[in-house]
């Protein structure tokens, strides 16, 4: 018997390469000379009111949706919950770019419409773009655990006379406030990492900033930003990890039937929200199709982007298996995976900081396809891990112990038990990768090889330009390929997520 | 680059008189522009690092450069000039050369890079294509342009624009800018190295008090046409391009008098790796071909010895740029800071 399991060797030499980058960070920003200045303070600032001003709104759109979607019978339910979440799989900076051009003096809306409209930028710009994509993680974790509440609480509360609102206010939303946070703190680690949408509308947050600097090659002060950054950025997922879940044994679901008017005036009070998230950026680009045509793209754009996110996706499933199978061996490798989901946290501009210091000190990886790959693999091989992990732990494990018994190595039971067993998640985990590195932004800028176009950096130098009728094919792609993410999403791990009901999910 | 000597020559392409003393092929000048079907093809892998965005037209002529020379492999690396020339010090002081060329649209990032000693020498017959006070060692200009006041000539008349760059913040006219955009940057960076960082900063605030925000200067001299603002400050270029498109627009252009509202930039490129191919490549920009596109296409103005110059560039003679050297236009940051903390960016 060995010391310790098979997969530890592997898994923990991923977890290193894992926090490489931070440790690069910090060597980087050791020769800085500026800890902290005003303009610092500024950012700082920025970057906060941004984040809380996103948790506000995406608790106002959120909440009420996730009550909404969770209780209230209608026609066409599913459909209308696969709407409402669908702004969840679009990158927010598809909808900044739109909404950056559509209002405001001389914007789409003024040409085609003739209605001015203010401009949507700065501060309440970039909050107003951020909550529009980050309520569904507030809506979902809230619907979630609504779903798992017993209704008989509030038919009691209506006994004793409270009145439906009421009975909501004091009754249901005290029980799920948990979920609401844990829904508003995943909706402020985007505002946080997010570099492409206060990029689009002009706002200094640290993403933007770091961004800056690395152009004006001030690495060390993008690492010193960076390091910043991540202060916050470990500070929401700390709170986040504090969250408990709601203990509550499920009991009989609530459901409401509101009359038509009731409903149809419930539907058209959330219309907005998708028209602005989705049907607008949707319209915009097929309006700039028409009027523009496919001038300037090259299908080489889409299979770049193809290409080194189907690189991405295979090496990110290749690392998280070892990473997998070590978390379920034991302490220490649950630690290990731990250790990869760093990474997640880790905002895209700053891994494109910390590998374009790596690449100048290694010429052999600067500019390559490689080392491209790696900041993908570095950043999204949580998802991989995740996907990975939970077909294994559903695998019976009798299963492996039978195939031993009957005389199968241990490498012999993994290759004919374990693997085609697990090759479900592992499917579904490269595709996760897949599509978040198909829609990855900062750290495609900063590390694509020359001449490597993708249809994120496309769009990127088509705003940087101005010629704006341009991204239309580009922008269309990236819809598309977010819409085939919902379909994964719902169709695959996240299926739960989607049910309509407490009974449908048995 | 010595500023007025650029325009004066421009007045006097083939005018010997004019050219200055260093040049030591000052009789090549009257030379006519090489055709690009006597150079010869360009073969081999080479990487472009090209400070501009998407749709420029410079993209159509490196198509036209690739499409005449299908054994080519040209690489292209697209950014901020300024980023790109931090790039390419940063790249040669971790030892790594990546870019062959490096095509930049102001001055003051071809002065970043040739002042580290990264540019290659040109061959004299190159630089003798161009014309005098272009002519320099290590770099070859390009095109050339200028910054100007694009005004509506149904809102104000010429004379209602003063002459004087900071006059202008205290003046009651409304104007368009373009803040983020690149050349706009170079000027207010031309503007603190002439007038210093508290005139320049207080210029800013002044102006914004009765300034308009566009994207790009493009959309600057379209707001001033459309008669959303009386003024605006731009490269010549846009003005005269929407003028070709649209011979009755009321636009018009006014220069301010030797100060940085009528500064004058080139674009330039510099070979980064030894050999013929790079050299040759820049051969191709300085043909009658492209020289004549780009002036005739894009309104920039040929830096090359016998191209004529844009149609509807004014009288030049009346034109002063101010003195300063072009080269310290890299000095960016501290712009960005100024105009970040006056809140302008």
């Amino acid at each position: 018997m060995r010391k310790f399991p098979a997969p530890y060797p592997l898994a923990f030499i991923i977890a290193v390469l894992a926090i490489l980058p931070v440790g690069v960070l910090f060597s980087l920003a050791s020769d800085s000379a500026e800890l902290f200045d005003t303009h610092n303070l500024r950012v700082l600032g920025n970057t906060m009111a941004l984040m809380i001003l996103t948790i506000i709104g995406a608790v106002l759109i959120g909440v009420p949706l996730a009550l909404f979607t969770a209780y209230v019978q209608l026609p066409f339910k599913r459909v209308w919950l696969i709407l409402l979440a669908a702004p969840l799989a679009l990158p927010s900076y598809i909808g900044a770019f739109a909404m950056y051009f559509s209002f405001g003096r001389g914007g789409e809306i003024e040409n085609l419409l003739g209605i001015p409209t203010p401009p949507v930028d700065g501060l309440w710009g970039a909050a107003l773009v951020m909550s529009l994509y980050t309520y569904p993680f507030v809506m979902m974790t809230t619907r979630a655990s609504l779903l798992s509440l017993d209704g008989s609480l509030i038919n009691a509360a209506r006994l004793l006379g409270q009145s439906l609102w009421g009975s909501l206010w004091r009754v249901v939303l005290p029980r799920v406030l948990n979920s609401i946070a844990a829904g508003a703190l995943l909706a402020a680690l985007y505002a946080l990492s997010d570099f492409g949408t206060p990029a689009i509308m002009g706002l200094d947050t640290f993403t933007r900033v770091i961004f800056v600097e690395y152009n004006a090659f001030g690495l060390s002060q993008a690492a010193m930003l960076s390091l910043q950054l991540m202060v916050i950025v470990a500070l929401v997922l700390f709170l986040e990890s504090r969250i408990g879940g709601a203990g509550e044994r499920p009991g009989k679901h609530l459901m409401l039937w509101p009359a038509r008017w009731q409903y149809s005036l419930m539907l058209l009070a959330s219309l907005p929200v998708v028209l602005l998230s989705v049907v607008l950026p949707l319209a915009i680009f097929l309006v700039w199709l028409v009027r523009e045509g496919t001038g300037g793209f090259e299908m080489s754009y889409a299979w770049n982007s193809a290409y080194a996110s189907l690189l991405a996706a295979v090496v990110a499933v290749i690392c998280a298996i070892p990473v997998a199978h070590a978390a379920l061996a034991g302490k220490a490798g649950r630690l290990m995976e731990r250790i990869t989901y760093f990474g997640f946290g880790v905002p895209g501009i700053v891994m494109g900081t910390a590998l374009v210091y790596l690449g100048l000190q290694l010429p052999f990886l600067y500019q390559t396809l490689a080392l491209l790959v790696v900041a993908y693999v570095l950043r999204f091989i949580p998802l991989a891990v995740g996907s990975v992990r939970t077909t294994a732990e559903n695998l019976d494990a009798s299963l492996v112990k039978a195939a031993r018994v009957l005389g199968a190595s241990p490498r012999e039971a993994f290759m004919r038990i374990t693997l085609p067993l697990t090759l479900r998640g592992m499917v579904a985990g490269a595709a996760l990768v897949f599509l978040e590195a198909m829609r990855e932004l900062p750290a495609t800028l900063m590390l694509g090889p020359t001449g490597f176009e993708t249809l994120a950096t496309y769009l990127w130098r088509v705003y940087e330009a101005g010629y704006f009728g341009r991204a239309a094919v580009p922008g269309l792609f990236l819809v598309l390929l977010s819409g085939l993410g919902l379909i994964l999403m719902l169709s695959g791990e996240r299926k739960a997520e989607f049910t309509i009901s407490e009974d449908s999910r048995r | 680059m010595q500023r007025r000597t650029f325009l004066q020559g421009l007045g006097a392409a083939a005018m010997l008189g004019s050219l200055p003393l260093t040049s030591r092929f000052a009789f090549a000048t009257t030379a006519t522009p090489v055709s690009v079907d006597s150079l010869p093809k360009l073969e081999g892998d080479l990487t472009l690092y090209l400070g501009r965005g998407e749709g420029g037209l410079y993209e159509n002529v490196l198509d036209a450069i690739k499409k005449r020379n299908p054994k080519l492999n040209l690489q292209i690396r697209r950014g901020g000039t300024a980023a790109l020339a931090n790039t390419i010090v940063a790249e040669s002081k971790a030892g790594v050369r990546r870019a062959d060329l490096f095509w930049a649209v102001d001055t003051g990032s071809v002065g970043m890079v040739t002042d580290q000693g990264l540019g290659q020498a040109l061959p004299d017959d190159l630089t003798a294509q161009l014309k005098p006070g272009f002519q320099y060692p290590k770099w070859s200009p390009v095109t050339g342009r200028v910054r100007t006041l694009p005004y509506n000539t149904e809102r104000i008349t010429a004379d209602q624009i003063p002459d004087n760059i900071m006059a202008l913040a205290d003046s009651d006219l409304s104007i368009g800018w373009a803040p983020a955009y690149a050349s706009f940057q170079s000027f207010v960076t031309a503007m603190r190295i002439l007038e210093g960082e508290k005139a320049t900063a207080d210029w800013l605030r002044g102006v914004n008090r009765h300034a308009k925000k566009y994207a790009g200067e493009l959309g600057v001299v379209m707001g001033v046409e459309r008669g959303e603002v009386d003024m605006g400050f731009a490269n010549h270029y846009y003005t005269l391009r929407l003028k070709s498109g649209k011979p009755d627009a009321n636009v018009d252009l006014a220069y301010t008098n030797n100060d940085a509202g009528c500064l004058v930039n080139a674009s330039g490129i510099i070979a980064l790796s030894e050999g013929d191919l790079p050299v040759n490549f820049i051969r191709y920009l300085l043909t009658q071909e492209v020289q004549s596109y780009l002036a005739s296409e894009a309104y920039e103005i040929p830096l090359v010895n016998q191209v004529a110059q844009p149609d509807g560039l004014p009288s030049l003679d009346t034109i002063t740029p101010p003195d300063m050297d072009l080269r310290k236009l890299a000095d960016l940051r501290p712009t960005l800071n100024l105009m970040r903390k006056v809140g302008v960016l």
